[in-house]
């Protein structure tokens, strides 16, 4: 008989960051983080205190201590590291494409596999982290990407990629509630930054190439309570289902996902969304109609998730033209407007009192798959519509500018947007839906050798282009503006660029080692301010620059500040 | 041309410095976790001598929740795991003939993996997965009709 054996005691597995110096804690300083606050945001500019910055969704920061008489002297205050361990979901897709949220010397930030981090935002000193378990085998179609939190009363609220709301105590990370909005099985996932509105705290869901129902969900800040769901695809008599085919269950899998955050003005008490595209993506024929509220700006009212009102960019996409990114807030010769660049290449000057069309410009060079006119009458020319004929078209997919936000100056009223000229070919491949199975009805391949892009500065009283910078790759990262007269923006190829916002001059320059696909962000700490730059290069590249599949993948965040 | 054939039918994937260095993964015993009245999950594996494997490999929960994992070292060598878990991963080092435990909380569906993240333990073999079942919660469903699965 064997002889039994003694086994030394193991103990009891640890937290990972206990075998750290991380300390645990962060200053309470959320708790007094108001829905109030937020609605004045901008008169506090040493922080960043929402996805955007303030509600209106301008990118803007009044911040002037860093400007264009010095800012060649701009040099990385500290870095903040954040490789994983393990295998991980999107291993190799993965993108940092958050926006890190400050509040009082306290930055916010979250990475793409379920991290969220609190750092000193003076030294870059990690003061704790919230990991949470994501599933390897998640639905994503993109990579692997979160995009940053929300902070109000004491917490910080975060999305998972499986489709959780998660709220933690500002204070330690730790979890206070945690919420399922969506259903991994079906497709969906999540990856946007939480918005909070008043009482609430806003998410959307992303799986649109899943074929899924798009929704939009509330939950109470405080209890986690659900207060609505909004679908942005209507049922069989709901308003707007004459849009969809009246026999079979396109509508149920019609995509109009809202995966990136929306904006909000208090006095229309409206949170306006951009949602995404219909599935399957690039087959129509089995969608018949303008699918609504696919490819749409939508209205919502935050009180009860109604739609008011739409505006449709895109009606029966077959391009892939998510309709997802910003819609920025601003007034423009005393009415109340807002800017939206759309993935078709166009840029819509709206009323965002009623979704009247003011103006509408196109924002890249190459606009093939057809033409929107100065009424917005939208004409098809080129798209996939024969079986097996493979199409090209500009911009491709991913669009003439994807996810990655504009900005708006108020001191030089002009709008500032990323462009990516990138075309690509798709051929129509019809196939049966299966839930959790990806739902795009095409082959589709980006050109890879033919690709440029530039940042372009419009003013948006004319649609006129007041300047533009070219560049050899795609411009594929958010800009930023700032009181000083500057804009920033990132490469591909890593080189994290200053620019003067009246000329567009270029003033400095920084290779941080990996391309840029986030959304940098600027504040203050003991009368010095930084500008944060998460780089971390990644996500559908494949989508918008394929040319640059093999670039450098990063993951660090850098802080930059003039010399103390 | 390439033939194709099943794995198990190449002699030495499975064990170390057979057909490959280590040990192919993921490709081990599968076990199931047992719930108590309490409605935590327990489950149990080890790392068998000279193996450079858990056992089970692929370790199944009926849902998501809280397991209490026991994790046993019975090899002549010094191993450790990191674990998946809402909150953080949890670690644990496993000298030569070591017993110990470990607390996760998982969402489920989905699988996650974990590993022995000491020397290349990952890549040898001590690559194992958990797998939990079941759907997302009736409230986070889309309102649709019952879609055709694969």
């Amino acid at each position: 008989m064997a002889e039994a054996t003694e086994y030394v005691d193991a103990g009891h597995a640890v937290d990972q960051v206990s075998l750290t110096t991380v300390v645990g804690t962060a200053p309470q300083v959320t708790r007094n983080v108001t829905y109030q606050r937020i609605l004045r945001a901008r008169s506090e500019p040493h922080n960043w205190l929402t996805y955007y910055g303030a509600y209106d969704g301008q990118r803007y920061s009044p911040l002037e201590q860093i400007n264009t008489q010095n800012v060649r002297r701009l040099t990385p205050a500290w870095v903040f590291q954040c490789g994983s361990a393990g295998l991980q979901a999107g291993a190799t897709t993965y993108a940092f494409e958050a926006a890190p949220v400050v509040v009082d010397g306290v930055m916010f930030v979250t990475g793409w596999d379920g991290w969220t981090w609190a750092l000193d935002a003076r030294t870059g000193q990690e003061l704790w982290r919230y990991r949470h378990a994501i599933p390897f085998d998640t639905s994503l179609c993109c990579g692997n990407v979160n995009r940053g939190v929300a902070v109000a009363n004491g917490k910080v609220f975060v999305v998972t990629q499986n489709a959780h709301v998660v709220a933690l105590d500002a204070a330690d990370g730790k979890r206070i509630w945690d919420k399922t909005y969506g259903d991994v099985r079906a497709g969906e996932s999540a990856t946007l930054a939480p918005l909070v509105i008043k009482d609430k705290v806003i998410v959307g869901s992303a799986g649109g190439e899943f074929g899924v129902r798009g929704h939009l969900d509330a939950f109470n800040l405080d209890s986690g309570e659900h207060a609505w769901r909004c679908y942005t695809v209507p049922k069989p008599g709901e308003p707007g289902s004459d849009t969809w085919p009246a026999d079979g269950e396109a509508w149920a899998r019609g995509g109009a996902n809202c995966w990136i955050t929306g904006t909000y003005d208090p006095e229309t008490n409206l949170l306006y969304v951009g949602t995404g595209n219909p599935a399957p993506d690039f087959d129509g024929a089995v969608r018949e109609g303008d699918n609504l509220y696919t490819d749409s700006c939508i209205a919502v009212d935050p009180d009860n998730g109604q739609i008011r009102w739409h505006y449709q960019y895109n009606p029966h996409d077959v391009w892939d033209y998510d309709s997802i990114s910003e819609h920025i807030l601003f007034d423009l010769d005393g009415r109340k407007a807002m800017a939206h660049f759309d993935k078709n290449g166009y840029c819509y000057i709206l009323d965002r009192t009623n979704g009247q069309l003011i103006r509408v410009f196109p924002f890249v060079d190459r606009i093939t798959w057809g033409d929107v006119d100065p009424h917005g009458k939208v004409t098809p020319k080129v798209y996939p519509e024969k079986e097996g004929d493979p199409v090209h078209f500009w911009p491709g997919p991913a669009g003439g500018k994807e996810w990655t936000h504009a900005a708006y100056h108020p001191k030089t009223g002009l709008l500032y947007v990323p462009v990516q000229d990138v075309g690509a070919t798709a051929t129509r491949r019809r196939r049966e839906f299966k839930e959790g199975i990806p739902y795009w009805g095409a082959g589709v391949e980006t050109d890879a050798n033919d690709m440029a892009g530039c940042l372009s500065a419009f003013d948006p009283a004319t649609g006129e282009e007041v300047w533009r910078w070219r560049n050899e790759v795609p411009m594929c990262a958010s800009v930023l503006a700032t009181g000083g007269d500057l804009v920033f923006a990132g490469e591909p190829t890593g080189e994290y660029n200053a620019f003067n916002a009246r000329t567009g001059e270029l003033l400095w320059q920084f290779q941080c080692g990996s391309g840029h696909h986030s959304s940098p962000t600027t504040y203050s700490v003991g009368g010095r301010q930084y500008i944060a730059v998460p780089t971390g290069w990644g996500g559908w590249i494949e989508g918008f620059a394929p040319g640059m599949l093999g670039a450098p993948h990063g993951a660090a965040l850098f802080a930059f500040a003039l010399p103390d | 041309m390439t033939t194709g054939t099943e794995s198990r039918e190449v002699p030495g994937l499975f064990k170390q410095n057979g057909a490959t260095i280590g040990r192919l993964l993921a490709n081990g015993n599968l076990g199931q976790a047992e719930e108590g009245p309490e409605g935590r999950m327990h489950a149990r594996v080890r790392i068998p001598p000279d193996e450079l494997v858990w056992d089970p490999e692929v370790l199944v929960l009926p849902h998501g929740g809280d397991l209490e994992l026991e994790i046993v070292n019975d090899d002549d060598n010094t191993h450790c795991a990191l674990l998946p878990s809402n909150g953080d991963s949890q670690f644990i080092w496993l000298v030569n003939h070591s017993r110990g435990t470990a607390s996760l909380n998982l969402d489920g569906p989905g699988y996650y993996w974990y590993g022995s993240p000491t020397g290349n333990d990952e890549g040898r073999g001590l690559t194992g997965a958990i797998v939990v079942m079941g759907e997302a919660p009736p409230e986070a469903r889309l309102d649709r009709p019952a879609q055709p699965r694969p």
